[in-house]
């Protein structure tokens, strides 16, 4: 739109300068006589040659000249408005694709970016859990070993008592104390004379 | 009363069927029951036709092992002095069972303690169910675990070996 303008004011322009130009040379006066006569003479041939009709020739001439101009220039405008419009659109569509590309770039960088931040923290969370998971592991097991321990020293300190108990449970009815008379006759057999100085001692 | 004879009676040797102070206490109460009834019968006069009352077979046992007459009130005297000296000074040791003991049971035990520990030693029985079998015998000073709950502890290691050799 805006080289239209600059055409159309160009082209009027050189017409003003060309008719401005016509009209001063037109009005000048020969400086001495001869030259004065050579130049009405040139007047009058040049009244003669270009007389109105040439000039309105001139002038049909100049004015479809110039309307050639002006359509041809017009069309060249019109060429170049719609190259322009053409690689503008291709300007911008490359513009926005590359933006876009380096958009997406970006973006895929920072999802990579992000994807990588969240990978290494999934790994030293993994990392971390498998510590921690091994050290539970190891306070479990210490945990167990220790459990089972005390059990088993607490079993065998009240193995006595729980075996008692069982044969008392178990056959506790079924006891008889004549069968244990020969066992109890030995027992004090065996302590006998810690018997005897006692009952001696205390009496 | 000749001096051996005199000297026999001193020793007076509890029957088998005199087991704690309590029989002390009945043989003694039965002989003061004895010594009323005769003192009864003897203010009634020699006319009265009354029978002795039975006594139990410890207090005839009792009398007969001392060489005293029941009848006699100095032997009843002796006997019964006798008999309260040694409820106050016998021995006593206190056997404590899984279960009651049957007398006879308490008599083997009894026989064996007179004989080989104290001619008037006497029992005190009493009951400890958690023991299961044997006994506990506790005298004036000393403590002894013939159960088979402290027979158990002094063999664990043998059950410890038994445990560990199914495993």
């Amino acid at each position: 739109m805006w080289a239209l303008v600059l055409t159309l004011g160009s082209l009027l322009g050189a017409t003003a300068a060309f008719v401005w130009l016509a009209t001063r040379l037109g009005e000048q006066k020969p400086a001495g006589d001869s030259q004065n006569a050579i130049t009405e003479l040139a007047n009058k041939e040049s009244e003669h040659i270009f007389s109105d009709e040439f000039r309105e020739e001139l002038r049909n001439r100049g004015r479809l000249h110039f309307e050639k101009i002006i359509s041809e220039n017009a069309m060249f405008l019109q060429q170049d408005l719609r190259m322009t419009a053409t690689q503008v659109n291709q300007f911008m569509k490359d513009q926005i694709t590359k933006t876009l590309k380096e958009e997406f770039a970006k973006y895929e960088q920072s999802i990579a970016d992000a994807k990588q931040l969240a990978t290494e923290a999934l790994n030293k969370t993994q990392v971390a859990i498998e510590q921690q998971h091994q050290i539970l592991s190891e306070q479990l097991q210490a945990q167990v070993a220790e459990e089972k321990q005390r059990l088993v020293a607490r079993f065998e300190e009240n193995m006595s008592d729980i075996v008692n108990h069982y044969v008392l449970s178990a056959i506790g009815n079924q006891i008889d104390l004549s069968d244990q008379l020969e066992f109890i006759i030995g027992s004090l057999e065996a302590n006998k004379q810690a018997i005897v100085e006692d009952i001696k001692n205390g009496a | 009363m000749v001096p051996d004879e005199q000297a026999r009676q001193q020793e007076l040797t509890l029957p088998l069927t005199v087991i704690t102070k309590t029989d002390i206490s009945r043989l003694a109460r039965e002989l003061e029951s004895l010594d009323e009834f005769l003192l009864q019968a003897s203010a009634t006069g020699p006319k009265s036709h009354m029978s002795l009352p039975k006594t139990s077979h410890s207090l005839e046992d009792l009398s007969a092992g001392a060489g005293l007459k029941l009848t006699d009130k100095s032997d009843r005297q002796n006997l019964k002095e006798k008999l309260e000296q040694l409820r106050d000074t016998a021995p006593v040791m206190h056997f404590s069972f899984a279960a009651e003991p049957q007398p006879q049971f308490l008599q083997k035990i009894l026989e064996w303690l007179r004989k080989e520990i104290h001619p008037n030693v006497l029992l005190q029985v009493g009951l400890m169910p958690d023991i299961a079998a044997g006994c506990v015998v506790r005298t004036t000073n000393r403590y002894f675990d013939f159960s088979l709950r402290h027979n158990l502890k002094d063999k664990r290691s043998v059950l410890f070996e038994g445990i560990r050799g199914k495993d």
